[in-house]
């Protein structure tokens, strides 16, 4: 079935067009909604929500732009949304990891101290890297520790450097400026590798 | 070399200090730095052995975090009792 035909069919709340669209564009879905939550159950779960958000807003499609990109965002939308109600009380207070300078802009050793850039706990209480790797006997995940970043840290790394989209995708799905996806992303790849190297 | 490099990034027009140089960073990796400033990049960090170890470990750190993702393979299709789950839902 072409691309257009299928778009009438749904927009006529066709159940063929529907099944069909389930079945060929299904697997790519799951496949994106994974990679954000990465645990299989979660992302089939994710994925029956975000169908149901595609019929339920398919008047809304915009001939304009692919059905493909449109499923995707709706796709990452709907992980990014689960992550979220999973995040509370899991995130971690970022210290600032970002390099410290002299005068002549000579790097100089880590601060000792630890600013919070962001606390999006609840009571402010977050916990570092450090008592992360060491409370969990199971080796702390990458994915696990991407998730314990505040949510617009994790955000941008997930949609940048694990769904491969451009810097100027990211600021549309996220609807910030591609000035702060730069920024936000620099920030969370800069905290990952100080906990690498701590963690090695 | 320290020396060599202290004088000639407090005293050479053009050439970046290390605050410099993270502040490229981001658009290093993204090839988007001008032909200039790319020169300059390239240059400092053929000085400071800092900045490579700091350039490598970036480096390395996104090819972790984008090869974690090659773990789970993006199926072609979704099973059949999904599939079913799905349009059940859709049809409630
Ligand atoms: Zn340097």
């Amino acid at each position: 079935m072409s691309e257009s035909r299928l778009v009438d069919g749904l927009l006529n709340h066709n159940d063929v067009a529907f099944e069909t669209l389930v079945r060929e564009y299904g697997g790519a879905m799951y496949g994106v909604i994974l990679a954000i939550v990465n645990n299989p159950p979660d992302a089939q779960d994710c994925l029956q929500k975000a169908f149901v958000q595609v019929f339920e807003n398919i008047q809304s499609f915009r001939r304009d732009s692919s059905l493909k990109t449109w499923l995707h965002r709706i796709a990452v939308n709907a992980a990014l949304m689960l992550l979220r109600s999973q995040k509370r009380h899991k995130t971690v207070a970022l210290e600032d990891y970002s390099q410290h300078y002299n005068k002549y802009g000579e790097r100089t050793v880590f601060a000792t101290h630890t600013a919070h850039i962001d606390t999006d706990s609840a009571d402010g209480s977050g916990n570092n890297i450090e008592q992360l790797f060491e409370r969990n006997e199971t080796k702390t995940t990458l994915h696990q520790l991407i998730c314990q970043l505040p949510e617009k840290y994790c955000n941008v790394l997930l949609l940048r450097d694990i769904q491969g989209l451009s810097t100027k995708e990211t600021s549309v799905y996220l609807d910030l400026s591609e000035a702060v996806v730069k920024t936000q992303l620099h920030r969370a790849r800069l905290f990952l590798k100080a906990a690498f190297l701590k963690a090695k | 070399m320290l020396v060599i490099k202290r004088l000639m990034t407090r005293y050479m027009p053009g050439m970046l200090t290390c605050q410099q140089v993270d502040r490229f960073l981001y658009d290093y990796h993204e090839g988007q730095l001008s032909f200039a400033e790319n020169i300059k990049f390239k240059f400092h960090l053929s000085m400071c052995t800092d900045c490579q170890a700091y350039v490598s470990g970036y480096k390395q750190t996104i090819a972790s975090i984008k090869a974690s993702e090659q773990i789970e393979q993006r199926p072609e299709k979704i099973p059949e009792d999904l599939v079913q789950a799905i349009l059940k839902s859709i049809k409630r």
